[in-house]
């Protein structure tokens, strides 16, 4: 059935909202990927079979939704109308909510959420500290919506910027809205979205193209798939209005292949919004066509820059290439090419339908809206955070992260993957937007933010990183083929206590002209990590280098496992899981442990429930 | 027994083996040190491999600028003998005293007189070298997998660009990507095997070796690693017996490293299949095992 017009698309939502009874209870349990960790789909089939069971059929519906965000409490169930928030659920705990919770309105105590900080246990999903800080522009309709189901998106004005869009603006009108609400791209580098669009509008030459990068490989950051799995119209629906602004036909979308929900779920998405006419040939009648197509990627990092991606798309492998030409003037097949990330396509609805002067309301002077980030790490709340530009690092980490496990203490945040730096505790303040990161060495990037601790070696991240780019290096360039090795090489030795007097500044030499003669975002970006942290953490570096210690308890071989006498109360614990039999003891008694049989594998550390394991 | 007394005579002479940029610079070094040099390459010139890149780490100079003054300074050097086209075969004496057989393969030109015009080029009646087309080798691939094939290549038909497409359903049906069918792939698109490989080399999803029933993906992203995963991952190599990218003898399990699946929420993460098991640790592995060697 094709929607014939805007006031077709209305009348679609009226008979949704009609059907629906706005207050008959509603169970959403959240199906992302993270809930799938803690095996979710067991509890969707118990609300399923219970619903059945106790015939409740017209009297409960329940949905399953895209991330909710709160990935470390998952599986995550909220009751609507009430939007009552339950956490870690069990299949065990399934006909209690239905029977207490849905039937008699009464709370389970034991399912909710417990502020650690304070002990309040929030009944309803507001009232939790992690969301009520969160400005949830876009990532907040992900817990409301089926993703596989376009109804659910209708019914909450989806697709009406589209009609906006396409029946009372021009592309040029669309592109100033764009322009006057300042959106910065989100896939890492800023680049002006309305800028780009304009560039691209103005080549004249026949076809064009749009993609939407979803290739999100940097290590960390997971906003983009959890938008594309969670609420895949949004995104689509911004696609289309950028089509439109820019004159293209035809679209890709570029999606990791370690992604398979979100494959499945935007290939879903297309082939409802076709159904409907939302998509495909001559859009609601306005005579404007646009066919979008998956593109699974392979599996690599470099890819996730345009001009790799758009080799990749066309099954060459020429990796980057040097702009200009940019994409926008020479893209795919030779043809203009706009290129942007999910997260900024998920933005162009919201600007459109609400305005640039709302949007350009949030946020800070240069960068505008919000963030998603991705809160992980040595952090208690970690999940997906959106939150406006400009909120300092100590309220994401702290109030809405609910700070540091075990009550260790704060290092560093390491922000924008790869590509990214540490910033470190005396910078804690810093309001987070595009500049004020740069200021300090890192960068925004896609979005991860990783939260470090007092046991975290700052050395060993720089080591991971380097590691990470010097796999990831298509090797076309020579500073970022060989300078990542040999600055990978020098980071080894430092953990392996081999460092040398004029390592450190060995390295930042090697950084420096990586940073400024590579030929793409990859090797221009990769001295990052390390620069970052020889700036904040030189006296970790120099620990390890002049006395040969890992402050932080890390790097292999510099440390040593040993039994606190005083905290060892001789459980036996240990003695078991260690893989070299190093642990002796009796029961009850001091054990002991033989570093010649110790291979330092860390298992007795992860077995000792009373901390009496040293690393030194 | 006291060396010879002749072997113990050092001779002021030097013989730089290739004549690439670095042995110009050697041999230039050298005379220009006051010894005399014999540069020596299997080639028809010297010169090397440079000329063929374009910039130069780590300061962008052009190849070109680099090596033509050395080219140019090398035949000219009083004390550089050039021998081209001529490989060593033997090596006798100690440092200092060396005897070289050295086997100059004919060039069929007197270089002495030769003024390097380019006459004879240009005159050559048979500079048109007739290419045979070499037999193609046989691709040794049973029907059924060629039948899979053609309906995989014939599916990709329209599509543009088709290489990566083709070889993520292949190495979907074959759980990982035969020699064969490479070839087989190869000689449908009529690309050369190399792009094939090339293609199939480079990205993480594709494998050329055989995999288990159960693929184990260790997530290796920065939280997982902050968090420990680098643990897990030793964990499961001892307790499979096997190293990372490699597959048990029973064909039940692989253990691959991939950057981030996106669960870092419940770091550190691993696959197995398509299912995600979070928040793991050393000690949770041997039990994920157990329940996957039964299922």
């Amino acid at each position: 059935m094709r929607i014939a017009d805007e006031s077709g698309l209305k009348e679609l939502k009226n008979s949704v909202l009609q059907e629906r009874d706005s207050l008959r209870p509603c169970i959403t349990i959240c199906g992302g990927t993270g809930c799938h960790g803690y095996a979710c789909e067991k509890v969707i089939a118990a609300v399923e079979n219970e619903i059945e069971r106790q015939n409740l059929k017209d009297k409960v519906s329940m949905r399953v939704t895209g991330c909710h965000g709160f990935c470390e409490r998952g599986p995550i169930v909220v009751i609507y109308p009430e939007k009552v928030f339950y956490q870690r659920v069990a299949v065990d705990d399934v006909p209690e909510i239905i029977s207490q919770t849905i039937i008699n309105s009464k709370i389970i105590e034991r399912l909710l959420y417990t502020d650690p900080n304070t002990g309040v246990k929030p009944v309803h999903e507001d009232d939790v500290p992690f969301y009520n800080r969160q400005k949830r522009i876009i990532f907040g309709n992900n817990g409301k919506i089926e993703p596989t189901n376009i109804s659910d998106y209708i019914a909450l004005d989806g697709y009406g910027a589209l009609c906006k869009a396409l029946f009372h603006m021009t592309p040029d009108q669309i592109i100033e809205e764009v322009n006057k609400s300042k959106l910065r791209g989100r896939g890492g580098a800023g680049f002006s979205t309305s800028k780009k669009w304009a560039i691209t509008r103005a080549s004249k030459k026949g076809m064009k193209f749009i993609i939407c990068n979803c290739d999100e490989g940097d290590p960390g950051a997971y906003m983009d798939r959890s938008l594309m799995e969670g609420n895949p119209h949004l995104v689509l629906e911004g696609m289309i209005i950028g089509a439109y602004a820019i004159g293209a036909h035809e679209g890709y979308i570029y999606i990791r292949n370690e992604y398979p929900l979100a494959v499945r779920n935007v290939g879903i998405a297309i082939k409802q919004a076709e159904e409907l006419g939302l998509l495909g040939k001559n859009i609601l009648n306005s005579g404007f066509n646009f066919t979008i197509t998956v593109h699974k990627a392979a599996g690599a990092f470099v890819c996730g820059e345009e001009t790799a991606l758009i080799s990749s798309i066309e099954g060459k492998l020429d990796g980057p290439r040097p702009r200009p030409p940019f994409p926008a003037q020479k893209g795919l097949w030779g043809k203009p090419t706009n290129i942007n990330n999910v997260e900024t396509l998920a933005n162009v609805p919201l600007i459109i339908e609400r305005g640039a002067d709302w949007y350009s309301k949030i946020g800070t002077e240069k960068s505008k809206g919000t963030k998603i980030f991705s809160l992980v790490g040595k952090v208690n709340n970690t999940g997906l955070v959106e939150v406006p530009m400009g909120m300092t690092l100590r309220e994401v980490v702290f109030d809405i992260g609910g700070g540091i496990p075990k009550g260790k203490n704060f290092k560093a945040v390491q922000t924008g993957g790869p590509s990214g730096g540490c910033i470190p505790e005396s910078l804690i303040d810093l309001p987070v937007d595009f500049e004020r990161l740069t200021e300090v060495g890192s960068m925004m990037g896609s979005g991860g933010m990783i939260v470090m601790d007092e046991n975290t070696c700052m050395v060993d991240v720089a080591k991971y990183f380097l590691g990470f780019l010097d796999d990831e290096s298509c090797g076309k360039c020579v500073p970022c083929r060989e300078g990542i090795e040999k600055m990978r090489e020098i980071l080894t030795n430092i953990c392996k206590g081999e460092g040398e007097e004029g390592d450190i500044e060995l390295l930042e030499e090697i950084a420096l002209t990586v940073k400024e003669t590579s030929l793409c975002g990859l090797g221009q970006t990769a001295s990052n990590p390390v620069l970052t942290t020889i700036k904040y953490f030189r006296d970790e570096y120099e620990e390890h280098i002049r006395n040969k210690r890992c402050p932080a308890g890390v790097c292999l071989d510099l440390i040593s496992y040993s039994i606190d006498a005083e905290k060892c109360n001789g459980c036996g614990a240990c003695v078991r899981p260690c893989p070299t039999q190093a642990i002796t003891g009796e029961k009850k008694k001091l054990h002991s442990l033989d570093q010649e049989k110790c291979i330092k594998c860390g298992a007795c550390f992860e077995t000792c429930k009373f901390d009496s394991i040293i690393i030194k | 027994m006291p060396p010879k007394k002749t072997e113990d005579k050092k001779i002021g002479a030097t013989l730089v083996v290739g004549g690439g940029i670095g042995g110009m610079q050697a041999a230039l070094d050298l005379a220009a040190s006051g010894i005399k040099v014999y540069l020596l390459d299997s080639k028809p010139s010297i010169g090397g491999v440079m000329a063929q890149l374009d910039k130069t780490f780590p300061t962008n100079d052009c190849a070109m600028c680099t090596m033509a003054p050395r080219l140019v300074e090398v035949g000219r050097h009083k004390d550089i003998e050039v021998i081209t086209l001529a490989d060593v075969e033997s090596i006798k004496g100690t440092a200092g005293n060396f005897t070289l057989k050295i086997h100059k393969r004919p060039r069929f030109v007197d270089e002495e007189k030769c003024t390097g015009c380019g006459l004879c080029v240009a005159n050559c009646p048979v500079h048109n070298i007739i290419y045979v087309t070499p037999e193609k080798d046989k691709i040794d691939i049973s029907d059924e997998h060629a039948k899979i094939m053609n309906s995989i290549i014939k599916e990709y038909e329209d599509v543009e660009g088709p290489l990566v497409p083709i070889l993520q359903r292949t190495n979907e049906t074959f759980n990982y990507l035969p020699e064969p069918v490479l070839r087989y792939t190869a000689d449908k698109l009529n690309m050369p095997l190399s792009v094939v490989c090339r293609i199939a080399t480079f990205y993480k999803t594709f494998s050329l070796e055989p995999r288990g029933k159960h693929i184990i993906s260790v997530c290796l992203g920065t939280a997982c690693h902050v968090k420990g995963a680098g643990r897990v991952t030793s964990a499961l190599e001892g307790e499979l017996g096997i190293k990372r990218g490699e597959t048990t003898k029973d064909m039940l399990f692989t253990i691959e490293t991939v950057r981030c699946i996106g669960c870092c929420g419940l770091a550190p993460v691993l696959k197995v299949g398509e299912n995600v098991h979070g928040l793991m640790s050393k000690t949770m592995v041997p039990e994920l095992l157990h329940t996957y060697e039964k299922a």
